[in-house]
């Protein structure tokens, strides 16, 4: 098994039999995985805020830390490595807020909301989320599996 | 002995900072500090001037001319520049390292401290607040409490979790209720101990409870409103997770919109790029070089 880790604005694509995609400390980011069950292809992103309008330049050198230039890369990469677009199973796990946060701090909410739009126009529908609470997550993706787990305060589960 | 007293004899124990780092602290008792009070201090640490001429050549990477001394970096990326890396380097291996009971494996505490102190930076630069350095020192030790109760965390950790869940309150507030002090109360007693300026012992103290603070300041506000930022961004989480309250009193004060807020959150990846190259195991020979 090989671990590849996604920091904060990664993004990282496999096909690589052994290969697990991992990311840690999600909390109103989100990790979003794309599978090819078939092609035997997945991907991870591991975004941070909603529009990248608000640092074009910062999007240009890091697209993996916005959903509207993350989301459409990763999409692509999965496509160019052999994925199916009907085929691909999506998963969401992440935007967490803190205790009494006013809409200032909403980036979890909002990184959620902007995902469903940009999955919607695409025709694709989210299999499995975990989103949401005050507490943070890890997000596991098994490329031969596809095999997809979160992992909180509470434990370990399949998502 | 009971708790309190264990804890209390913990801090007067607890190793000082280099003697350095509280020199240059010392500065910040004055309005401004010069770039010259600054040379002098930290002229005689060989390590820490390659260490500065590292950073500064990798800010100016693929440019002609390098920046082979001193005063060329102090006059190329600024005073606060000089100021912010000195006390990050100098701080670096006293802050990089696990934290028992709060679960912070491997240099966790050191990501989120230098998180939080980037993001103040960020938050005064974008609010147009003047700090010499202060609030990035208060965020760089905001947490250092947590290095003397982890013990005690981990004695009890199952019992303060319990009540987080339970009861919806705030990490902090279980680890009072159950141990009888919380982290940024023991911080607040080591700065004190270890003569910290006031500013930053009173930000390290409340930097959860903005509001219970004697005298309300900015500094406490940006300190907690990065803290609050970087955790819910997860740079640098420990088992404690994201369990902690926002004060939005803080964010009114502070004026903070959505637009900073996100636009400061861009900007932190890249700001903690300089210190990552501080901080990096890359030798600094060729900096020493020029030496």
């Amino acid at each position: 098994m090989s671990l590849k880790v996604l920091g904060i604005s990664d993004l990282q694509v496999s096909k690589t039999s052994g290969d697990v995609l991992i990311t840690y400390s999600l909390g109103s980011c989100i990790g979003l995985t794309v599978y090819d069950p078939v092609a035997k292809v997945g991907g991870m992103v591991h975004y941070m805020l909603p529009l990248s309008k608000i640092a074009p330049d910062k999007a240009k050198a890091k697209p993996g830390m916005f959903a509207d230039t993350g989301v459409p890369l990763l999409l692509k990469k999965v496509l160019e490595l052999g994925g199916v677009k009907d085929r691909l199973i999506v998963k969401a796990a992440g935007g967490s807020e803190l205790m009494d946060q006013n809409k200032v701090f909403n980036i979890g909410e909002r990184n959620y909301l902007v995902l469903r739009k940009l999955l919607w126009k695409n025709n694709i529908l989210i299999k499995a989320e975990d989103v949401g609470g005050n507490y943070s997550r890890t997000l596991r993706l098994e490329i031969d599996t596809g095999y997809t787990t979160i992992k909180t305060r509470e434990g370990e589960s399949e998502l | 002995m009971n708790i309190e007293d264990k804890i209390i004899e913990k801090i007067s124990s607890f190793p000082t900072l280099p003697s350095m780092a509280s020199k240059l602290m010392g500065l910040l008792n004055d309005a401004e500090i010069s770039a010259s009070e600054i040379g002098r201090v930290i002229q005689y640490d060989p390590a820490l001037t390659a260490n500065l001429l590292k950073a500064a050549n990798s800010v100016y990477l693929g440019q002609s001319r390098t920046v082979d001394s001193l005063s060329e970096a102090f006059f190329r990326l600024g005073t606060k520049w000089v100021y912010q890396m000195s006390v990050s380097s100098l701080i670096y291996s006293n802050l990089n390292r696990p934290v028992n009971g709060y679960e912070l494996s491997g240099e966790a505490l050191w990501r989120h401290s230098v998180a939080v102190a980037q993001m103040s930076d960020i938050l005064c630069e974008q609010l147009k607040i003047k700090d010499a350095g202060v609030v990035f020192t208060a965020g760089l030790l905001h947490d250092i409490g947590k290095m003397i109760l982890g013990e005690f965390v981990s004695e009890s950790f199952d019992d303060i979790q319990a009540i987080v869940i339970n009861e919806k309150i705030p990490f902090e507030e279980a680890e009072k209720r159950v141990i009888g002090v919380d982290h940024a109360e023991v911080g607040g007693m080591t700065a004190e101990r270890w003569n910290f300026p006031p500013a930053i012992v009173e930000t390290i103290r409340w930097h959860h409870q903005p509001e219970k603070a004697a005298i309300q300041s900015d500094t406490i506000d940006i300190v907690h409103v990065a803290d609050a930022t970087c955790l819910i961004q997860g740079f640098g989480i420990g088992s404690d997770g994201i369990q902690y309250k926002l004060n939005n009193d803080s964010v009114d004060r502070l004026n903070i919109t959505s637009k900073i807020l996100e636009h400061a959150v861009s900007e932190l990846v890249t700001a903690l790029e300089d210190i990552d190259m501080m901080t990096s195991d890359i030798p600094a020979a060729e900096a020493v070089g020029r030496l």
